[in-house]
């Protein structure tokens, strides 16, 4: 039977690995579970948004001013894949876990371990598992993207991409912390505990302490739904993506470090610190990149196209020192409406909060309370206001240049739409489910036997 | 790159099929006498309970040795800890006499563990499938390998679906399939019925006539004695003899006795 030259490879291929999990994935419930639950909580979703969606185009199709407020990113991609992401945080690790758990408690990995494969190959295929898996779960908000274009709806093909690629990097994270949860667990069950308290204690740091001063805002910072915000905004930005692909890629080396049942422990444990402290060097450089993108249709992250371009030849640095406690709201309309656009357009803008621990309760009766310095090129003046029709000529004045005239045909004109969504919801509780109900089926026939 | 199959850099490659002394071994080799594998004083211990204390023995090459104990004597550890899935607390693994660090094992040892139903949701024909495309195996290397074990009309079943003595098959099957020149089998026979038993025993006996070695954790007697060459007798954690049922049968001073009767005089 046996061939001694067929041995003479200097390598394994690839192929065989991908598509066991391939088959792996697609063989297990809990994928498909998941999928059928997705149906309703993404189609009703959806059933509403555009229903509140019409009632706002109602009135925007008689008031071309309220109608450019109107946008289906707002509207209708940002609800409905509102409702992924929950899926996602709540029902996806169990699928991420099985990749890897499935095999940990079979003892299939046992054999796993000891094909010609180094350990971040098997984790990088698991990974690659993972996105197949996270591909078949938005199948179901993807299909309302396309029920919106069917009803008559606009969609911006930045903005939707852009929006896509956050959840897909939230995706990947979820993944990646699960695939890490199941490495180090002895079973699924603890794989779960663990992953979940990564996803839903990101939820409860959302919700506790988002919006606080200091170190609260920081722990707040860490949260996993922090990724999809700027996305949900409509922006691109450069130094998230390449910090989640950093963290990704650290969950996934780590998984790779305990997956090898020989290694003591101790190598384990250097192995992981030298890990984490690699990705700790890479967050902080990836934290002074500053590239962000407005992707939005309304260009509602950036000036006007005349003010951005004049901003962004002013060659001096911006120095702005606010008044104002991190928890005051005008200063999130200030971060909001003028630095944060300011930092994303001039080449050198610095900001920095006028005193330390500066708190709404001691400093509100303060008399430079509510003042914003704005100083360039050795000059500088105060406004007490948040909007940018103020800020920026004063800003103009400052570098001793003229206001731009503003840029002809630049208005966004805002895509009201009235439309029934009755028939996506027979297609997201009747339709979807028994076309994945087949799908599963199908995935689950036996190879028929060949006749000898 | 991945996946890669490096030979061990001793002062020669592993060979794919390790070649019987007493068949083809080179002269250079028979002058040192060197084991394929020497087991040199391995020990491992679970917070205050010894495992395996100060084990040593030698698997030459093209022989089936047998490891022999009761349950719990360490067999499966023991097992695991040459394969390089156990981290042990002292102790090494030469290969013709070079150190084989675990992270190389696998390079030169395949292990087929007790209770295992690997991807229990596939046909067993797709598990197959996965292994023989893995190592390259042709149709005709698969279609041996299966009608050895005897798997053929449980192909298009699931793994889960499969009886126990199925399930060993297909695990032995996948052994087949390897490469290595080494194989340990945790309780090969386990889940087989005394005819199984000799089918199993001649598929293994026709590997090792191919020059393959084959190292099997036993914990029947009567089973090891059928099939294996040599024998280490393992209780609680410690060798308490090794050697041709000849040469223990000497040492024990009991000249008609079966392996069950030396085990009891050994331990």
């Amino acid at each position: 039977m046996r061939s001694p030259e067929t041995f003479h490879v200097q390598s394994a291929p690839l192929r065989p690995l991908f598509v066991k999990e391939l088959w792996e994935t697609l063989s297990g419930r809990a994928l498909w579970i998941m999928l059928l639950l997705m149906c309703p909580l993404v189609g009703y979703s959806f059933f509403q948004a555009v229903s509140l969606y019409g009632e706002a185009s109602a009135a925007g199709l008689q008031s071309p001013v309220l109608a450019s407020t109107l946008s289906p990113l707002d509207g209708i991609l940002v609800p409905t894949l509102g409702a992924f992401y929950v899926a996602v945080t709540l029902l996806f690790p169990f699928v991420a876990i099985r990749v890897l758990g499935q095999e940990k408690e079979s003892g299939a990995l046992r054999l796993l371990v000891q094909l010609p494969y180094r350990s971040p190959t098997l984790i990088t295929a698991k990974l690659a598992a993972v996105l197949t898996a996270w591909l078949l779960a938005s199948i179901p908000a993807l299909t309302a993207l396309v029920m919106w274009e069917l009803l008559g709806g606009h969609l911006s093909a930045p903005e939707t991409l852009n929006l896509v690629c956050g959840h897909l990097l939230y995706g990947l994270l979820v993944g990646a912390i699960a695939l890490f949860a199941a490495s180090v667990s002895e079973s699924a069950a603890t794989a779960a505990i663990v992953t979940l308290a990564f996803t839903i204690g990101s939820w409860v740091l959302d919700f506790t302490v988002a919006g606080q001063p200091g170190l609260l805002a920081w722990i707040a910072s860490l949260s996993l739904t922090q990724v999809l915000h700027a996305f949900e905004q409509g922006l691109l930005p450069a130094g998230l993506v390449a910090g989640v692909c950093a963290v990704v890629f650290g969950f996934a080396a780590l998984a790779a470090v305990w997956l090898p049942p020989g290694v003591r422990l101790r190598n384990k444990v250097i192995r992981s610190i030298v890990c984490v402290f690699a990705v700790a060097l890479a967050l902080g450089l990836v934290t002074q990149i500053r590239l962000t993108f407005d992707v939005t249709e309304d260009r509602r992250n950036s000036f006007p196209i005349a003010d951005q371009h004049l901003l962004a030849t002013l060659p001096q640095p911006l120095v702005v020192t606010v008044h104002l406690a991190p928890e005051d709201p005008r200063y999130t309309d200030l971060q909001r409406n003028v630095l944060a656009k300011l930092e994303r357009t001039m080449p050198m803008v610095s900001v920095r909060l006028a005193g330390e621990r500066q708190s709404l309760a001691t400093n509100a009766g303060s008399d430079r309370y509510g003042e914003v310095e704005y100083a360039y090129g050795g000059r500088s003046d105060v406004s007490r206001s948040t909007s940018p029709r103020e800020i920026l000529p004063m800003l103009y004045g400052l570098a001793g240049v003229s206001t731009p005239a503003p840029a002809p045909g630049s208005d966004y004109p805002g895509y009201p739409l009235v439309a029934g969504s009755q028939s996506a919801l027979f297609w997201f509780f009747f339709g979807l489910p028994l076309c994945i109900a087949l799908a599963w089926w199908w995935s689950r026939r036996l190879p028929k036997p060949t006749a000898t | 790159m991945d996946g890669v199959l490096r030979m061990v850099s001793l002062d020669r490659p592993i060979p794919r099929i390790s070649t019987p002394p007493m068949v083809a071994a080179s002269p250079s080799e028979q002058a040192r006498d060197l084991p394929l594998l020497r087991v040199d004083s391995i020990s491992k211990r679970y917070a205050d309970q010894t495992i395996l204390s100060d084990v040593v023995f030698d698997i030459q090459a093209g022989e089936i040795l047998g490891i022999i104990g009761p349950n719990g004597a360490g067999k499966t550890t023991l097992l695991e800890a040459v394969a390089g899935m156990q981290p042990v607390d002292n102790g090494h693994v030469r290969w013709h006499g070079k150190p084989l660090p675990p992270s190389r094992r696998r390079e030169a040892v395949f292990y087929l563990p007790d209770g295992v139903r690997p991807y229990g949701e596939q046909p067993v024909t797709r598990v197959l499938t996965f292994f023989a495309d893995v190592y390259r195996r042709s149709t005709s290397e698969v279609e041996d390998a299966i009608e050895s074990v005897g798997l053929s009309s449980v192909l298009h079943k699931r793994v889960h679906a499969l009886s126990k003595g199925y399930s060993r098959r297909l695990i032995l099957a996948l052994g087949l399939l390897t490469p290595h020149p080494l194989l340990l089998m945790d309780e090969p026979f386990d889940g087989f019925d005394l005819r199984q038993i000799r089918a199993i025993v001649d598929v293994l006996g026709r590997e090792a006539i191919k020059g393959r070695t084959l190292v099997l954790a036993i914990h029947q007697l009567s089973d090891a004695e059928r099939v294996c060459d040599r024998f280490v007798l393992l209780a609680d954690g410690r060798v308490r003899g090794a050697g041709t049922l000849s040469d223990l049968r000497a040492k024990t001073g009991i000249a008609d006795g079966s392996l069950e009767d030396i085990f009891l005089a050994l331990t």
